[in-house]
């Protein structure tokens, strides 16, 4: 008996031991394999993992001899595990977020050229291909864009008596008191400066008021420009004056600010192409909406801001070919409209799809605001990191002191590597 | 423990290592080596090496990680903040507990009922609890506020988790919440050990219910106590998923504590050997907590 037991131990031992050996070699087998790790972008509830499988199917019909693999993330924990890939040795082939430049920077990409066929590369947007540039080479491909708009609770704009939208500052804030004054317990302006999207939301007002995060013109972060200042500044007096949702600094975009709107407790919101999908799926569907211009300041050009997505491929496993047969797959015209229908509803990043996409009323109001879109310095390689750090911080600059917590930031920005 | 200690020094002493345990004991040690040792040592190398946000490494860089970490701005405010926040914690628990444990000890009908449902915020995932007290706090929302407003003992909802004061309060309320149960079983656990025959002979003596308290129950407690701080010491010092789930650390950096900062450091600033050399510092505190106990604990044994 106790030798038995004994036994049975050192054959524990051994198949603990075993067991990580099968997990740590399997691998290759006959063919290549691709993995691809790409964002959920649906905003509804649905994912596009049956989308992506449905890919992976047929474009191994049609190429036996590759295997891709596509694993689906969420936006909140995407970055996370394809660093933690990376530095565990398994680089994917192509990824699918919202940057390029770190990994462009570190050496790890194949340029655009090398992704794609040329006759897939001549038909993606140029303007989108410029914003996916590191030191001059082009090294992702944009996948997709989106614009924001103004939106607008059109039945709260009626019962505070409201019928012109304004278009300045000083016109904004006197529509706002007007609301506060009128309409008891709704929030004018929902302001989400929580660290969901709060480079978004700033982008956007300091855009208004001739700001922005990075001069290219002298290659520095310029997060405390006076302009910038000056419109924390002006954020802050909306706060205070209540004309805002109270703590802005905690306020997430999704669970604060869009709730907030889908409860019909905030009349005015900066709002993404698929916040009217959005609104339906959560409980806003009776919310009576209009999108507009955004606001600006006296002297200057409202913006919109661009955000624009990315496929990268990793020269880490040296699939290059294989690569570039599944980018071109992906860009097909019939499957990259698949592909914008299963991430809903947002602009195309070719001309071809972009054509149709100039029609759709759900999209052209937002393709109409795009020439006036500003982009986040995407193609500078610590944006990510200052994305983060501008994330946490600059809420409080609108509820705390906005020179020294803006410094704050631009020192933090100029440390990043 | 004197009983224990007896068992041994019956049995004849082993002179040589008896190769016959390994199996037994080696998986133990695998698990040891694999789950422990492997990731500190890893941790404390990514301390001293230069990872970018891809995961690339790009070498050592000697002591550059802990040179930004220490100009970090936030570092200061939140060892502060976490030296509050453990102390407090711990402290408000077990005087939570002492009390709570003792009603259990005594008898009365429905007690197994009640030892129970004390169970029920120990057994439940940290991050359920912390979901629904985020909930119950919500500032738009939250039943809190509800029930406030009905009494009328606010005119407006307030929002509890607003302001960096408030909500760290909660948070330290929340820890507290979900530590009392596991302090309150283990300083239950140790009542069962005093004697029936010494609280009798003090009642003979006429000693007050008061006395007997302090000069026989507590004294005897001591081992129990000891053992439900340090662990809870730790517990509390590591941890993360109340902060995260309630505040994010936030607004800012307002309610972080080391742990929840070494993790923004690596997935919101993107700087993986910052993030390290934090978490380096953190296994170090922890390190001495863990000695200065063992020590505390060694000396009451032998007194």
């Amino acid at each position: 008996m106790k030798k038995f037991t004994r036994v049975s131990a050192i054959a524990a031992s051994l198949a603990l031991g075993t067991s990580m050996a099968i997990g740590v070699t399997a691998s290759h087998a006959a063919g290549t394999t691709l993995t691809m790790i790409a964002a959920d972008y649906p905003g509804d509830g649905s994912t596009q993992q049956a989308q992506w499988t449905d890919f992976a199917t047929r474009f191994h019909a049609d190429n036996p001899d590759i295997t891709v693999n596509v694993t689906v993330k969420s936006w909140n924990d995407i970055d996370q595990y394809v660093a933690t890939q990376i530095a565990a040795g398994k680089t994917p082939d192509v990824v699918n977020k919202g940057d390029y430049s770190a990994p462009a920077a570190a050496g790890l990409l194949y340029p655009a050229s090398q992704m794609v066929s040329a006759s897939t590369l001549a038909d993606i947007l140029p303007t989108f291909l410029n914003n996916s540039k590191y030191n001059g080479t082009v090294y992702a491909l944009p996948d997709l864009a989106s614009a924001r708009a103004l939106f607008y609770n059109k039945d709260l704009l009626t019962k505070a008596g409201i019928t012109t939208l304004p278009t300045t500052w000083a016109q904004l804030t006197t529509v706002l008191g007007t609301i506060h004054r009128k309409l008891p317990g709704v929030y004018g302006y929902a302001l989400p400066l929580g660290p969901e999207e709060a480079q978004a939301e700033f982008n956007i007002w300091a855009g208004g008021n001739g700001g922005q995060y990075y001069d290219y013109a002298t290659s520095k972060w310029v997060l405390n420009s006076a302009a910038n200042v000056a419109t924390a500044t002006y954020l802050k007096s909306l706060v205070s004056k209540g004309y805002t949702e109270p703590n802005p600094d905690k306020c997430d975009r999704t669970a604060c600010a869009q709730a907030l709107f889908a409860a019909g407790k905030a009349v005015f919101i900066n709002g993404s192409v698929f916040l009217g999908s959005w609104l339906k799926a959560n409980g806003g569907a009776k919310i009576n909406f209009g999108t507009g211009s955004f606001v600006s300041n006296t002297g200057h050009k409202a913006v919109t801001l661009g955000v624009q997505d990315y496929f990268t491929a990793y020269k880490a496993n040296g699939n290059q070919a294989a690569i570039q047969k599944w980018m071109d797959f992906i860009f097909q015209p019939a499957n990259y409209a698949k592909f914008l229908v299963a991430a809903g509803g947002f602009i195309p990043a070719t001309k071809s799809a972009g054509a149709k996409a100039a029609s759709d009323p759900a999209l052209a109001p937002f393709i109409k605001l795009l020439p006036n879109a500003v982009f986040y310095p995407g193609d500078i390689a610590s944006w990510n990191a200052v994305k983060g750090q501008i994330q946490q911080g600059i809420g409080q600059a609108v509820t705390g002191n906005p020179n020294s917590v803006l410094n704050s930031l631009q020192t933090q920005a100029a440390a990043a590597k | 423990m004197s009983v224990a200690t007896t068992a041994v020094a019956t049995k004849p002493l082993r002179k040589r290592f008896n190769a016959g345990a390994l199996p037994w004991i080696g998986p133990a040690i695998a698990v040891i080596v694999l789950m422990v040792l492997y990731p500190a040592y890893t941790m404390i190398k990514t301390s001293f090496m230069n990872i970018d946000e891809t995961g690339t490494s790009h070498g050592f860089t000697g002591l550059s990680n802990y040179r930004t970490l220490f100009h970090n701005p936030n570092l200061v405010p939140v060892l502060e903040r976490t030296l509050i926040w453990t102390v407090s914690v711990v402290f408000f628990t077990v005087i939570i507990s002492l009390p709570v444990a003792q009603v259990l000890h005594a008898k009365f009908a429905g007690r197994r009922l009640v030892r129970y449902a004390l169970i029920v915020p120990w057994a439940a995932s940290v991050v359920m609890t912390s979901t629904s007290w985020l909930w119950i706090l919500n500032g738009y929302y939250g039943v809190l506020n509800r029930i406030m407003l009905s009494l009328g003992l606010i005119k407006d909802q307030v929002q509890f988790l607003g302001s960096p004061t408030q909500s760290f309060a909660w948070l330290i309320l929340v820890a507290v919440f979900v530590s009392v149960p596991f302090t309150t079983y283990v300083i239950l656990a140790g009542l069962t050990t005093v004697g029936e025959d010494i609280m009798e002979a003090s009642t003979v003596d006429g000693a007050s219910g008061w006395q007997r308290y302090k000069h026989i129950t507590f004294p005897l407690l001591r081992p129990a106590l000891l053992i439900s701080m340090v662990i809870n010491l730790i517990n509390v010092f590591n941890s993360f998923p109340i902060i995260w789930v309630m505040t994010t650390g936030g607004p800012g950096y307002s309610t972080d504590t080391t742990t929840t900062l070494a993790y923004k450091i690596t997935f919101r600033s993107a700087d993986i050997g910052q993030s390290a050399s934090m978490a380096t510092i953190n296994f170090a505190i922890i390190l001495v907590f863990i000695a200065l106990f063992l020590k505390v604990s060694r000396w009451k044994e032998n007194d």
